[in-house]
């Protein structure tokens, strides 16, 4: 399954958990565990603080991957990336996050984990970068990046946010050199089972998507209005009771039989 | 800028003959981390025209120099590569083209420095060690050796590049922390450290097996007004 959203979560909406509820909500198991990469943003303290502070209190087990940070790792990046159930990918340079996960064989292990069955999430770089394309500012100005392909079409982000991306996008897609796809505002998620989209999510009200493809050289754009998710979503553990004083009980008594082990 | 490395940036410094040198820093290993773009500018800034290049801020303004990267690099005289991760950081170069930016700014004798991956890209192959074991990664190929740095900083790290060296990896550098390699071209014209006990080593494959010589090294601590060598062009200094 792929969560593309076109901007939003915990690095975007420090109040509003429901995308990321709705991330938790994807996995086959009650408890996933959730892989952070904030390799497009150069991994800044910033959104890894924000996922710890979304997620440390939820029903998962969640922990970050850094690709910058030298901090020992015992484990390959295969046995870091295959031991979870979400790959959440963080927003920042397109251009540099795929060409960093290339220089470390990420990608393929992305690709891997998706066969398999495990959920990739992720906004902004982190959506586009599923698709044949996107639209990147990697270099500055906004202009059309290639993706890893896993599915079809393009996509660019933050329609309402960052308009300066459509006329770009638009452009693309209707001169051939893009395919055809969707802009998607913030807030705004699609999710794919497979290679088919099966739903589109909003964290807002407001906020929509549109479909755009070229059919003889015009432009063909179709409006589409998101399910606006509702609060208390799935996994979310709220409160000073005590399911969430055993849950970091056991995810302390997890970590430390984890680093034990080696 | 590193621990205890004020004295190898002085030194490196020396090697510019420039009264105010054209000193640029990318940060890239690091991710482009804010605190060490300040580090780097609170170290630099007084007595050079100090400027930097962020590879992942360019969307927002704050990249430090935004417009033609390779004119405002090839018109430095120094360079000065952060420490971090090396894979990551040659991954973001060739997707900005700096991998062959700065192979030009070389032949053209900008000087070329920089600590931990700052060290290893300049060199063929280099020992990173990252997410589990050691792995050979290949580097911008300036210098035809292989490289190990923070050589005392780990206990296996000596015997994983011997291993590596003795499979076929070529004959290269082993550099404890605070040491640095002085290249003019491609030949090593000096060890310097800023430490009295700091030590660089050779490393060949031989018939017998691997041989590692230890090489004579200046303590810059020692030598405070130590001349600097009459040098240009074509210098790598990898720390």
């Amino acid at each position: 399954m792929i969560f593309a959203m076109g901007g939003g979560g915990f690095t975007m909406e420090p109040a509003n958990p429901l995308l990321d509820d709705f991330v938790l909500s994807l996995a086959r198991v009650e408890e996933p565990r959730v892989l952070f990469l904030p390799t497009a943003s150069g991994d800044t303290t910033g959104q890894i603080n924000a996922f710890k502070a979304r997620f440390t209190d939820r029903a998962c087990v969640p922990e970050c991957l850094s690709l910058f940070r030298l901090r020992d790792s015992t484990r390959t990046l295969e046995e870091t990336v295959l031991a979870h159930d979400i790959l959440y990918v963080g927003g920042g340079s397109m251009r540099n996050l795929l060409a960093i996960w290339h220089a470390h064989g990420l990608d393929s292990l992305l690709v891997q984990a998706w066969r398999e069955g495990r959920v990739l999430a992720g906004l902004s770089a982190g959506a586009m970068c599923w698709f044949q394309a996107g639209v990147t500012r990697s270099s500055g100005p906004p202009e059309p990046i290639a993706g890893l392909g896993l599915l079809e079409g393009s996509l660019t982000v933050h329609a309402d946010g960052e308009p300066e991306r459509l006329p770009v996008w638009l452009a693309g897609v209707r001169d051939g050199t893009l395919p055809g796809g969707w802009s998607l505002d913030d807030g705004v998620g699609l999710l794919f089972r497979g290679e088919q989209l099966e739903r589109i999510v909003s964290s807002r009200p407001g906020a929509s998507a549109q479909r755009v493809d070229a059919i003889a050289g015009e432009l063909v754009r179709h409006r589409l209005e998101p399910e606006l998710l509702q609060s208390d979503g799935p996994g979310r553990l709220t409160g000073d009771d005590e399911a969430v004083q055993e849950l970091r009980r056991v995810h302390l008594l997890r970590r430390g039989i984890r680093s034990a082990g080696g | 800028m590193e621990k205890d490395g004020s004295l190898l940036d002085d030194y490196v410094l020396s090697l510019v003959e420039a009264p105010r040198p054209r000193v640029c820093f990318l940060p890239t290993a690091s991710g482009d981390a804010d605190h060490y773009v300040v580090r780097f500018y609170r170290r630099f800034s007084s007595g050079c025209d100090a400027s930097h290049v962020s590879l992942f801020r360019r969307d927002q303004g704050t990249g430090g120099v935004e417009d033609d990267l390779a004119t405002h690099l090839l018109g430095q005289d120094l360079i000065y590569v952060g420490g971090g991760n090396v894979v990551s950081m040659l991954g973001a170069w060739r997707a900005h083209g700096l991998d062959e930016i700065l192979r030009k700014a070389w032949r053209k004798g900008v000087l070329l420095c920089g600590p931990s991956a700052g060290s290893l890209c300049w060199f063929e192959q280099a020992l990173s060690a990252f997410h589990g074991a050691p792995q050979p990664v290949r580097g911008l190929g300036l210098l035809p050796y292989s490289n190990c740095v923070h050589y005392d900083a780990e206990p296996e790290r000596r015997a994983e590049y011997h291993r590596f060296v003795g499979d076929g990896m070529r004959d290269g550098f082993a550099v404890e922390d605070g040491v640095g390699l002085h290249f003019r071209g491609t030949s090593l014209l000096r060890v310097v450290s800023s430490r009295p006990d700091g030590r660089a080593y050779l490393v060949q494959a031989g018939k017998q097996g691997v041989v590692e010589t230890r090489l004579e090294s200046s303590d810059l601590g020692a030598r405070p007004s130590a001349p600097p060598p009459q040098t240009r062009a074509h210098e790598p200094v990898a720390a």
